[in-house]
């Protein structure tokens, strides 16, 4: 992945969109989290001084949400539903497979940068089941032997 | 202020309507143990439901925690029932379960006659050992420091109070409040040839031009004079000898 310096420009692009009350904040991490695939540390330092709001309230956000994460992630976002009725319809091995081909654990990113590999509990598809979410599309009736072509069709890589 | 009357364990006190049952009571000499209120900060409470005590009001009982139920009209509040007993006991137990390590806890829990809890005790990783995230810490630290050093952060079990990103805190005036307000001792503020350290960061401290002893840190002084504008020499001195 090409390392961007941030600096406080490109988060000011973002945070000047807003009104200037606390209402704003989540908004604005959000917007961080699909500019830069996460929050940035040196984000939540810019926020919290333009905003006068204190760094560790917007942290706690940052900690709390799981739509927010505080560390790098990767270009794409795979994400396997685990809950019950995929469990049932071959979700593990969907993961297995997802966890073998791309080489990254659950709740790890490629080396490349490329893709995170989630598990979430259930969302709310189970009539599609198994689920696999691809960064915002969704895909039922998976397959693992389906599944990476799926992936990479999506993708275009 | 309108003052009201209300009974505690069938004896009526007059008091200020909506002040809590907790400080109500305390001040007429009942005792409900507790530990995540304290009266001086506003935002505190609720949270350990250990003060857990009958309501009756308006021919109903509720279970309510003490420390931020309003006093109110008519309101009959009984604190040493079977059934309050039985709740705060399993309250107890589930908190003795959570950290195993604090005293305070473990206190209580003997006053009721509890040695063990029911549940299985929690690993727990040693920073959080004795912390029940109840917020005082950063109740205290906002509210009546208004520093905001610390936030609660993650969620569910992992809920803990931190500085960001855990590292020392830039804003941190090292007043160690958060450590004197938490019930369990949860916090450690270590203290050494004039430093004193707390949240991973050192703070140096002021020595008493009387005595030497060292007793305020400088960022704390900076703090007090930036916000009231009193004279950097007034905290020369320890209180004892100003």
């Amino acid at each position: 992945m090409t390392d961007v310096t941030k600096d406080a420009t490109q988060f000011d692009r973002i945070i000047e969109r807003y009104e200037k009350t606390e209402e704003s904040l989540l908004a604005i991490l959000q917007d961080f989290q699909r500019e830069f695939h996460y929050v940035p540390e040196e984000g939540i330092r810019r926020l919290s001084e333009v905003m006068e709001v204190p760094a560790s309230k917007i942290y706690a956000m940052g900690t709390f949400y799981k739509a927010l994460s505080l560390t790098p992630r990767g270009r794409h976002t795979i994400k396997v539903c685990t809950g019950t009725a995929c469990h049932l319809k071959g979700a593990p091995q969907i993961l297995e497979t997802l966890e073998r081909e791309l080489k990254v654990k659950r709740n790890g990113t490629t080396e490349d940068g490329e893709f995170t590999l989630e598990c979430v509990n259930c969302v709310g598809a189970c009539a599609m089941a198994p689920v696999t979410i691809v960064d915002e599309k969704y895909h039922g009736q998976t397959r693992p032997s389906k599944i990476m072509d799926m992936v990479k069709k999506q993708v275009g890589s | 202020m309108e003052k009201i009357s209300v009974t505690i364990d069938g004896r009526t006190f007059e008091a200020e309507k909506d002040r809590c049952v907790l400080d109500v009571a305390h001040e007429n000499g009942i005792y409900i143990p507790s530990l995540c209120y304290n009266s001086e900060v506003t935002s505190s409470g609720g949270s350990c439901r250990v003060c857990l005590v009958e309501a009756h009001q308006g021919g109903r009982m509720r279970l309510v925690t003490s420390c931020n139920y309003p006093v109110r009209k008519g309101l009959e509040v009984k604190t040493d029932t079977p059934l309050v007993r039985r709740i705060r006991r399993g309250v107890l137990e589930l908190l003795m379960a959570r950290v195993p390590d604090s005293e305070v806890i473990l206190e209580m829990a003997a006053a009721e006659g509890l040695t063990e809890p029911r549940f299985r005790k929690d690993e727990g990783e040693s920073e959080r050992y004795k912390c029940i995230a109840c917020a005082l810490c950063t109740n205290v630290c906002a509210e009546v420091v208004g520093v905001h050093a610390i936030a609660m952060t993650e969620r569910g079990a992992d809920k803990k109070p931190a500085t960001p990103y855990h590292k020392p805190s830039e804003v941190c005036i090292g007043c160690g409040a958060c450590a004197y307000a938490c019930p369990t001792g949860a916090i450690t503020l270590k203290e050494r040839d004039g430093v004193r350290r707390i949240w991973g960061r050192d703070f140096e401290m002021v020595r008493c031009s009387v005595c030497g002893t060292p007793y305020i840190p400088v960022a704390q002084v900076d703090w007090i004079v930036s916000r009231t504008g009193k004279d950097r020499s007034f905290f020369d001195k320890c209180p004892d000898h100003r």
